[in-house]
């Protein structure tokens, strides 16, 4: 579940981003940074449990729309929405890689001539 | 439906034409060093084109590399997508070592959707990425030597990681050979599993070691 522990990580970079950037007198930035911070939390924790294992996908969705935000919320944009940019890119990457990534999957772990 | 795991040995069969397992760990580590450190060069020199640090390390070509990375043409890159395109380049070798190193030591059967995304992420975008460092020096006239170390390290990932795409490539064309039915080969791509994609898989282990 590494994958899922780098999304959390991620998600925490990106909750503190407005006061690291210097932006946190902008309500919507704190707010929005939070929020989506928050959903992406809650999409990797989601991942445990095994009727919502796929959940991290989702997060594909939540990264291209912050990528897309950072890059044509501003022009040029500034280091903030360069911050959604590098970190949209980033969770595209991350949430792809499935869960229990360094073990074959379900389906391979059976044993030959039993499936 | 058992759950009895494969035993290890199964998961770490040498792959024919090649004398090893192209999915093992001793073949992808080295792959994800490799990429860290390319990762770790496109970072110093994106704090340098964020102006976050004042120089960039260069020990041969003097101001050369600050000319390349401050030139039109990054100036221009920058424009169009929104962040250095050294930022770009941390984001791709951060690429390489994360999809290489996801996925067991059996991923060229069992998940060639992420051996092929690697390969893409590592081929393809490797040599893009040679060739415009080979093209902006020629147009700005200038050489930056951490661009070039990347672009080496670019040459020797794409070098190491070409015999494990290889192999996922041709499992799956074994898949169609055998088949001709895309469901099939559509299935075998996404790792599901069934009799005809095991003897597929069966087929290109059997086959001869060169």
């Amino acid at each position: 579940m590494w994958g899922r522990v780098v999304e959390i990580m991620t998600a925490v970079w990106l909750a503190a981003s407005p006061f690291v950037f210097q932006v946190q007198g902008s309500d919507s930035f704190v707010l929005i940074d939070s929020l989506v911070a928050l959903l992406i939390v809650i999409l990797s924790g989601l991942s445990y449990w095994h009727p919502t294992r796929h959940a991290h996908l989702l997060i594909l969705v939540v990264a291209t729309g912050l990528t897309l935000w950072g890059r044509f919320a501003e022009l040029p944009p500034p280091p903030i929405h360069q911050n959604h940019i590098v970190v949209g890119l980033f969770l595209l990457m991350i949430a792809i890689i499935p869960n229990a990534a360094s073990r074959p999957p379900l389906a391979w772990r059976s044993s030959a001539g039993s499936h | 439906m058992s759950h009895a795991t494969l035993p290890v040995d199964d998961l770490d069969r040498n792959v024919p034409p090649y004398p090893h397992n192209p999915s093992a760990w001793s073949q992808r580590i080295p792959i994800c060093i490799l990429a860290f450190v390319a990762a770790a060069i496109s970072a110093h020199l994106s704090l340098y084109q964020w102006g976050l640090i004042e120089t960039a390390w260069d020990p041969f070509f003097g101001s050369g590399t600050a000319e390349v990375l401050k030139s039109k043409t990054a100036t221009q890159m920058y424009a169009i997508i929104g962040i250095h395109d050294a930022a770009l380049g941390v984001l791709a070798y951060l690429g390489d070592a994360i999809l290489g190193f996801a996925g067991s030591t059996r991923r060229w059967q069992y998940r060639p959707w992420l051996v092929i995304l690697f390969g893409i992420d590592v081929i393809p975008l490797g040599i893009v990425s040679v060739v415009l460092v080979l093209i902006q020096a020629a147009i700005i006239g200038s050489w930056c030597f951490l661009c070039l170390v990347t672009a080496a390290i670019s040459l020797i990932l794409v070098y190491w990681a070409w015999d494990e795409v290889r192999a996922s490539l041709m499992y799956l064309w074994i898949v169609w050979k055998q088949n001709h039915d895309w469901r099939l080969l559509w299935d075998a791509f996404w790792g599901n599993r069934c009799e005809a994609i095991d003897h597929a898989a069966e087929t290109l282990l059997s086959r001869e070691t060169a």
